[in-house]
């Protein structure tokens, strides 16, 4: 069953409005550093997605937290050469 | 440039705001039959699954596939690291919104999260090596001090500092690091380097079992630190460990294309 959240559009929508704000923050930020001749900060370290490695782990935490779930699956080999997805 | 669902980094920010659940297929009887409940064309699950849930794990909120390909258009199989922009930002924009619609606790959720565990340390040093990260292994066999040492853990794991930059599984028995070298019966973090085809390892450092939270940052950054991940482009990984004779059997069979043949439907909209 693939349920469709109540007012998606409207979330989106808003979603964007945040989008902007942000994108607005980080140029009011950023700015005085340009006007001034300085760089900005080093781009900060590569991030990367934090994977709970159980569906009872994972599931546990959504239900403690109410977050929603991103599910993945995937084999961890290749023609039964392990080591890589 | 790297131009896949999973490496984009609104997609990593709206990460945040979910449950992040990666399972290996075909490694566990009872995690088969929870991913064919959401995607298994004939009945039979497929090498990869992809969807977004409710926080109880029931109702998708999109359509399940092989890939996030599936629900918010792009490429499947050969081709899947270029991505169209489109697509990504899709499914951005779509995790942005059911996190608005979904938006959880926020402190009123009792307790502490867990340390993301992996399954058993033999599947996370394959798992480590295929994400070419460092692996920490909350090692005692006491399982009180384990507890302890979890609880330490997890407020450093979680932090903007280290998420996402290690993996994590406990062991309780010396026996099973029995393919790492430099391995040492005695509590600790044991932080390992895994081998490029996954199947072995090597103590990288230990760190003091009894640290608390704050005094693990330094000494978990120093080792992580310490690791040096694979260059092998997909294609010399798999000729080179096919040489090398490296082989992986999964816990359950393989079901992947009974039912259909020629790979995934292309699924670009």
């Amino acid at each position: 069953m693939t349920a469709t959240p109540l007012g998606l559009d409207k979330l989106w929508k808003e979603s964007n409005m945040e989008r902007k704000n942000l994108i607005l923050s980080g140029i009011l930020l950023f700015a005085p550093l340009v006007f001034f001749g300085q760089e900005p900060p080093p781009e900060s370290k590569t991030e990367k997605i934090a994977w709970h490695g159980t569906w009872k782990g994972g599931l546990a935490e959504a239900q403690r937290t109410g977050k929603p779930i991103m599910l993945v699956s995937a084999v961890p080999q290749c023609h039964s050469v392990p080591g890589v997805w | 440039m790297d131009r896949s669902f999973l490496a984009d980094k609104d997609v990593i920010s709206a990460s945040r705001k979910f449950v992040c659940i990666r399972l290996a297929t075909y490694e566990n009887a009872d995690e088969n039959e929870v991913l064919k409940g959401f995607f298994a064309r004939g009945g039979n699950l497929e090498n990869t699954v992809f969807t977004l849930l409710t926080p109880d794990g029931k109702t998708k909120l999109v359509t399940a596939g092989r890939s996030p390909a599936w629900a918010f258009g792009g490429v499947s199989g050969r081709g899947i690291n270029a991505q169209p922009e489109e697509s990504i930002k899709k499914m951005g924009q779509t995790m942005e919104a059911i996190a608005l619609a979904y938006p959880g606790k926020g402190k009123a959720a009792k307790g502490s999260p867990p340390l993301p565990y992996l399954a058993d340390l033999r599947l996370a040093l394959n798992i480590t090596a295929a994400d070419r990260q460092p692996l920490v292994v909350v090692f005692s066999k006491s399982a009180e001090e384990r507890k302890k040492m979890e609880q330490e853990l997890s407020k450093v794991a979680w932090s903007d500092q280290f998420i996402g930059d290690a993996q994590y599984v406990f062991a309780s028995d010396a026996l099973e690091f029995k393919s790492v070298k430099k391995f040492k019966t005695k509590s600790g973090f044991i932080v390992i380097q895994p081998g490029t085809f996954g199947l072995t390892g090597e103590v990288i450092d230990v760190i003091d079992a009894q640290l608390s939270a704050d005094k693990l940052i330094e000494p978990l950054a120093k080792a992580l630190d310490k690791h040096k991940p694979s260059t092998l482009t997909y294609d010399q990984h798999r000729r080179m460990g096919a040489q090398a004779g490296a082989h992986w059997k999964s816990a359950t069979p393989n079901t992947d294309g009974l039912s259909r043949r020629g790979g995934g439907r292309r699924p670009r909209r």
